[in-house]
């Protein structure tokens, strides 16, 4: 599909995020919220979400710092009206910041299919309103609630997939546990003390305990037996 | 030179004593190493392949955790690579065996038994270690290490054999032999301990500490170890002390009709212990020449013991390999059970190996006891076949199993390769030892190389019992090869009690 033949819908693509967060998430990429032009207008969702929660708009996202000396976050993102048709591009654009995506504003895009894995490690993303023939990404499970209304679709509360008792509870492998991931994924990060490849791995190989004395004692039979069996050896 | 105590091993010296250790632990720490690969087969087929999920499901994340290596797509196929590793491993020990044995004639064997262990212990470092620290995973390389690790290993065993038949003379040589073979069990338990102790650091740490231990191992013998009585001056046939049991005319009859008491004759045995080989005594034990490949072939008996001992290993290797497997799907046994149940086949071949030993010894002849031994192991191969699904019952078994199999494996590959390399033949050329060991346990291992794939062969087409069925054939078989030389032997011994008769 084209970009420009979106005009036939109401335009908005909008996400929220909860950001109570973590300095290390740093945004040095702010490249999405250039991604279409235009700003994020009071009005929208995505800005009343901004003014309510003291953030400031930077091009199509919504910042915030929660104190001065800290980065910005991204914590909403309004891509309405953006000809958007494939929603897998965005994570591209947003690499740095997708983890703190809080509210998202999808809506009034021509998307004709939202990728799978284009919402995976959207740990935070809590709203998002989706033009309405798309479904929430994961499905009606993955969301507290969904509600369709004005053309549009709203996705609200993200669930945690890993507590679900429902048809996707998988369980991680060995020495593994389960994390949210995103809407309808989950992680499986390795357990205290386990490590490596497969989570295989446990604790660290005591390199010094092991070898210092073995080498110690390798020295002192070969120096033992040197004295009491070589010294006096004549070559053959 | 503080003899020891004990009566018939008052000739030993303390460096009859630590040539026994140092030469009894190389190969333990060989084998222990070798034990340590099979060990960690189930952890290192994990690392080389994604994490098994049904279609249905999403694979897990982050991919780089569970789906990051890809060498194979499944353990199924991981593990027919480690099975095509073993036999690759086999075959070049057993090509490498025929020529180190030649090599340990020719160079000081103390050098090449280092070059064997520590060589190996650097290979089995980069195999296991190196290639995970930098997740280097590829098919070849592997390849090629494990033949490179055959190679160097196959050094170890004919150097440790003719260092012992440099210090322990016939007489009492299947008694200390049959003691001395127990390495390979020895081995096999420590390299188990060794690697479930350090297994959950990961397998590489595996290979790291088992490797190691080795190459320390190769440096303690390049400081320690003596490959002859004469390096201190001692006498070669320190102990021709004769075994009590012999009469006049036998002690100068040995068990190979070969020259060690003749030459001992020569050079006064009796102030052995302080004879230094610097007097001038035989002017051809001075200059040994050793044998080439072809003569120590040539040599009498030892074709017939190489087949022998081919028909042999191949059963005796079979066991090792294949009994827990065998025990888990055939009475459907816990994978440790099995496990811990297989160690009483090795507890029987050491027992076997030593008694036999003790009794060839007092006999004065190995062949007669090796072939009632082998008869008696067709019986117990045919009563394992049947045994009832009863552990104690089956470990029964598997001890009286591993007494009549293992027990003769073991003097053919030690006692007796030692007797053959130090016969009669070889006058004026003494350095056979570790040739003839060479071989008899090369051509020992290309039969046990093709038993691996023949059992699976066997098993996946006909059942387990039809394997049994070609154990005991190979049984025969070995009886078959060492017939004529069991008809020498029973004749000289027949002739032996006439002359005897005669002179009373």
């Amino acid at each position: 599909m084209k970009a420009g033949c979106s005009q036939l819908k109401p335009a908005v693509l909008i996400l929220v995020f909860n950001l109570c967060f973590y300095g290390s998430y740093q945004v040095t990429d702010l490249q999405i919220c250039e991604l279409c032009s235009g700003a994020v207008l009071n009005g929208t969702a995505v800005g009343r979400f901004c003014s309510s929660s003291a953030g400031r708009i930077e091009g199509r996202c919504c910042l915030r710092n929660d104190n001065t000396s800290d980065p910005e976050y991204i914590i909403g993102l309004d891509l309405s009206n953006c000809s958007l048709t494939h929603v897998e591009d965005l994570q591209r654009a947003s690499t740095a910041a997708y983890k703190l995506l809080l509210f998202r504003d999808l809506s009034l895009n021509p998307i004709v299919n939202i990728s799978e894995a284009a919402f995976q490690g959207f740990i935070e993303l809590n709203y998002m309103i989706l033009p309405q023939d798309i479904f929430c990404p994961g499905g009606n499970t993955s969301w507290e609630k969904v509600e369709v209304k004005e053309g549009n679709r709203f996705c609200e509360g993200q669930k945690d997939t890993c507590n679900q008792t429902g048809q996707l509870s998988m369980n991680c492998p060995e020495n593994s546990l389960c994390a949210p991931y995103g809407p309808s994924f989950f992680e499986c990060s390795c357990a205290d003390a386990y490590h490596g490849y497969k989570c295989l791995r446990e604790g660290e190989f005591p390199l010094l305990q092991v070898f210092a004395p073995l080498g110690a004692s390798t020295f002192v039979i070969s120096l033992l037996l040197w004295l009491t069996q070589r010294r006096k050896a004549e070559p053959l | 030179m503080p003899p020891s105590c004990c009566g018939c091993l008052s000739q030993y010296t303390h460096h009859h004593l630590v040539a026994f250790l140092l030469t009894f632990f190389s190969y333990v720490l060989l084998h222990a190493s070798r034990k340590t690969f099979s060990n960690v087969k189930v952890s290192i087929s994990a690392q080389w392949t994604p994490t098994f999920t049904n279609d249905s499901a999403a694979a897990f994340s982050p991919g780089k955790t569970w789906e990051g290596n890809h060498l194979f797509a499944d353990k199924e196929q991981a593990t027919l690579f480690l099975g095509a590793l073993d036999t690759i491993f086999l075959f070049s020990y057993a090509v490498g065996l025929y020529f180190s044995g030649v090599i340990g004639d020719r160079v000081n064997l103390r050098y090449v038994l280092c070059v064997g262990l520590c060589g190996s212990a650097a290979v089995e470092f980069v195999f296991g270690t190196l290639t995970e620290w930098l997740k280097i995973y590829n098919v070849y390389l592997y390849c090629g290490l494990w033949v490179l690790n055959g190679l160097l290993q196959s050094a170890v065993w004919p150097c440790v054999v003719a260092v012992m038949g440099n210090w322990f003379g016939k007489a009492g040589r299947g008694f200390v032999f049959g003691l001395w073979s127990a390495c390979a069990s020895v081995g096999n338990i420590l390299g188990a301990f060794l690697a479930s102790s350090v297994l959950k650091y990961g397998y590489e740490y595996a290979f790291l500490v088992t490797s190691v231990v080795q190459f320390a191992g190769g440096v303690v013998v390049f400081f320690g170890l003596l490959t002859s009585p004469k390096e201190v001056g001692l006498s070669l046939e320190a102990e021709t002390g004769l075994s009590p049991v012999k009469t006049d005319t036998d002690s100068h009859r040995p068990l190979m009709s070969d020259e060690e008491e003749e030459d001992a004759a020569e050079v006064e045995v009796y102030d052995r212990h302080y004879h230094s080989i610097q007097e001038p005594e035989d002017p051809l034990a001075e200059a040994p020449l050793p044998v080439t490949f072809c003569q120590a072939f040539c040599l009498p008996g030892v074709l017939p013991y190489s087949l022998a001992y081919a028909c042999l290993k191949l059963v005796n290797y079979s066991f090792f390999f294949w009994l827990p497997f065998y025990l888990t799907n055939n009475f459907g046994w816990k994978e440790a059970d099995s496990d811990r149940l297989s160690v009483w086949y090795d507890v029987g071949g050491i027992l076997g190996g030593t008694i036999q030993g003790l009794i060839s010894d007092l006999m004065g002849k190995r062949s007669p006891v090796l072939a009632l031994s082998l008869v008696l192991a067709m019986a117990s191969l045919v009563g394992y076949s049947h045994s009832p699904n009863d552990q104690v019952i089956n470990a029964a078994l598997l001890t009286t199993t591993g007494f009549f199999i293992g027990g003769p494996s073991n003097m053919i590959s030690s006692a007796i390769s030692a007797d053959l390399g130090r016969q009669d033949a070889l006058r004026g050329s003494q350095k056979a030892l570790a040739t003839v060991t060479g071989i008899v346990d090369g051509t020992g291992s290309i039969g046990a190389a093709a038993g691996q794939y023949l059992v699976s062969l066997i098993e996946s087409k006909l059942g387990w019992i039809q394997v049994f069925y070609f154990f005991i054939a190979m049984t025969a078989g070995s009886i078959v090869f060492i017939t004529p030389l069991l008809h020498k032997e029973v004749r000289e011994m027949w002739r032996e009690r006439q002359a005897l008769r005669r002179q009373l």
